[in-house]
């Protein structure tokens, strides 16, 4: 397996087999004299505009001070959960207890359930 | 029985894609500049597109990813992301113009300013998309937009000599005024290939469940499609240079643009153009803002689709919704919906080089494609027009400086 | 030590000597249990060409750019690669004792 061309930038799909966003980073540990391994995929936010240039990671990382869901770490998901890499990643992990889908859930509480229409209130009746 | 109604979507996307405002207006200045010499143009465009349209559909059909996502997980996040702002940008122009042209078509219906009009557009698009699945808008939009057969009949009305007309499908070029000729010329392939079809293609594949059975109907679809557009836009032009071009008219405003059809059809032209406008403007506002928040979406791993509620894929719909509110704003304040047009058309045509060339790579990917990848053809067309949109994209500022 | 991989991605690798390699296109790896192990780096032009698996395009153009610049493509065991300073890997060899992937 390559990591550029069957890892990284895939789409990560959890349990249910519904998106919680890409690939956008990877963590290796490197020991002294052990083989390196991939521990963590890294999903969102400044890793994956760091990769664009650093001076868009730091921008990325102060942005997310001011508004939105507030988290102080990136969204570290541990390679352990991997289930299957194929055409996409899929994820031994329910979405919404990674953090990866922190920024889909705030928006969608804070902003679109509040315009008519927008299928909150069915969801409500326990549909 | 699904695959035979799935010929809508070819229909849809080429009326919304390939005839709206910029298409109209190049078409229209074509004929009446040059007669029937620029038809070549059209017919260049149209042909450059179905390769470009049945691609994109095979692509999607075969791997289950569209363009966006493969070109994300293929080049990386960095040269995706610069081909997502030039994308956007350019596209966010030509919405600009599409809901412009809605606002020109009420104003003439009505006599109401465009301005005014563009907050009461703006907002039915939000909603067609906040409500809408992509069956109603992909099946609504279509059967709207069949007004345009209008200009079809317009043109036969005419009595053209179709001997001569033919003439134009192979280049000539004019004696004099040959900065404008080219210029128009770009803008031509710069309106028929627009790069937010081939992305809102690729995702309508992924939106309607496409798989492999669906590659010989994806070449009619692509073949019939885009053709059905490339025709009205040749009727337009045909159009046009029987009305305009006789007389000299330089057709620079609106108001004189709607007088295409009443020759032909005295009682019914002026009005059928209108509607013609409204609802080939109106599919394309419709095409655009979704082909924008798919490119977003897509591109970051969202939750993407048409058929889900709001609350469901909220990023996506967020997308939109802050796109079609900002598109709005600049005919709130009275720019004039043809000077974008131009503009837009010219910006398509420089950044065309950015859309076409990964496509060249991902379509002969054997992890996606498979057996399904590119023959010698295809990728002789593909290269043929990556050259074409570079020489396009380069000369196209420079002749809008001088030609326009 | 930690390394974020997407920004080891595109440094350039120099020898254990001083000269320059290229830089670090794609990296191999072996799934083995619930693990993910490095095996290798791979180095140079053509990695990048590999990894948009665009052999089918480059192979008959090959011959018209007569150019071994974009064949060059080195594959170096992990063992290999000193990454103390993950913007600047160094190998532990040197070029000449690398072995080419192609």
């Amino acid at each position: 397996m390559h990591l550029v061309r069957d890892v990284l930038d895939k789409e990560l799909l959890d349990r249910e087999e519904e998106p919680m966003g890409r690939v956008d980073g990877l963590i290796m540990q490197l020991g002294e004299r052990s083989q390196p391994r991939i521990t963590h995929i890294v999903v969102g936010g400044a890793t994956l505009w760091e990769r664009v240039h650093p001076a868009f990671g730091r921008l990325s990382r102060r942005m997310s001070r001011w508004w939105g869901p507030k988290r102080d770490k990136e969204v570290r998901i541990p390679w352990s959960r991997v289930k299957t890499a194929g055409r996409d990643i899929k994820l031994d992990v329910e979405g919404k207890d990674t953090g990866a889908i922190d920024w889909e859930l705030w928006i969608a509480h804070h902003i679109i359930e509040h315009i008519p229409g927008s299928g909150h209130e069915e969801a409500d009746d326990g549909s | 029985m699904k695959k035979i109604l799935q010929i809508t979507l070819g229909i849809v996307t080429s009326v919304g894609g390939f005839l709206e405002i910029g298409s109209v207006t190049t078409a229209m200045q074509a004929g009446a500049s040059f007669g029937y010499q620029l038809l070549w143009a059209v017919l260049l465009g149209t042909l450059c597109l179905i390769f470009l349209v049945e691609m994109s559909g095979r692509l999607a059909a075969v791997s289950k990813h569209t363009i966006v996502e493969a070109t994300r997980e293929r080049f990386g996040f960095p040269f995706f992301f610069i081909v997502l702002i030039g994308m956007a940008l350019v596209s966010f122009l030509v919405l600009v113009a599409e809901l412009g042209g809605i606002g020109l078509a009420l104003q003439i219906l009505t006599g109401v300013g465009f301005p005014w009009w563009a907050i009461p557009v703006s907002f039915v698009v939000w909603v067609m998309m906040w409500k809408g699945t992509f069956s109603l808008i992909e099946n609504g939009a279509s059967m709207l937009g069949l007004v345009t057969i209008s200009f079809v009949v317009a043109a036969f009305k005419l009595h053209p000599d179709w001997g001569t007309a033919a003439h134009g499908l192979l280049p000539t070029f004019p004696d004099d005024k040959k900065a404008n000729y080219w210029f128009i010329a770009v803008s031509i392939l710069g309106a028929s290939i627009s790069p937010y079809l081939m992305y809102f293609y690729s995702s309508g594949a992924i939106e309607d469940e496409w798989d492999e059975t669906y590659i010989p109907i994806n070449r009619i679809i692509a073949g019939i499609g885009m053709s059905f557009g490339g025709f009205l836009s040749m009727a337009v032009l045909i159009v046009a240079a029987l009305v305009f071009h006789p007389k000299g008219i330089d057709v620079e405003k609106f108001e004189q643009a709607s007088l295409l059809m009443t020759t032909a059809l005295p009682k019914w032209g002026f009005t059928l153009f209108a509607l013609s406008m409204l609802f080939a403007c109106f599919g394309a506002a419709l095409e655009i803002s979704l082909s924008i928040a798919y490119f977003f979406a897509q591109g970051f791993g969202w939750n993407w689709s048409e058929d889900l509620t709001p609350s469901k894929d909220a990023r996506f719909c967020l997308t939109y919704t802050v796109i079609i509110m900002a598109a709005a704003i600049p005919l709130l304040f009275g720019v004039d919906p043809i000077k974008v047009t131009i503009i837009s058309m010219a910006l398509t045509a420089v950044a065309l080089p950015l859309a076409i060339a990964p496509f060249l790579f991902l379509m002969n990917d054997p992890i996606y494609l498979g057996e399904h990848r590119n023959g010698w053809l295809s990728n002789t067309v593909v290269t043929i027009v990556i050259l074409l949109s570079f020489v396009v994209a380069i000369i196209a500022i420079p002749l809008e400086i001088i030609g326009s | 030590m930690e390394v974020k991989i997407e920004l080891l991605l595109g440094a350039k690798v120099r020898d254990v000597n001083g000269e320059k390699v290229g830089r670090i296109e794609e990296i191999r790896v072996d799934r083995s249990d619930n693990a993910l192990l490095v095996e290798a780096y791979l180095i140079g032009a053509s990695a990048v060409v590999d990894r948009l698996s665009a052999w089918t395009l480059v192979r008959p153009i090959k011959g018209l750019l007569k150019s071994r610049r974009i064949y060059s493509l080195y594959d170096v065991p992990w063992q290999d690669m000193d990454l103390t300073d993950p913007r600047h890997p160094v190998l532990r060899t040197a070029k000449s004792d690398l072995h080419h992937a192609r």
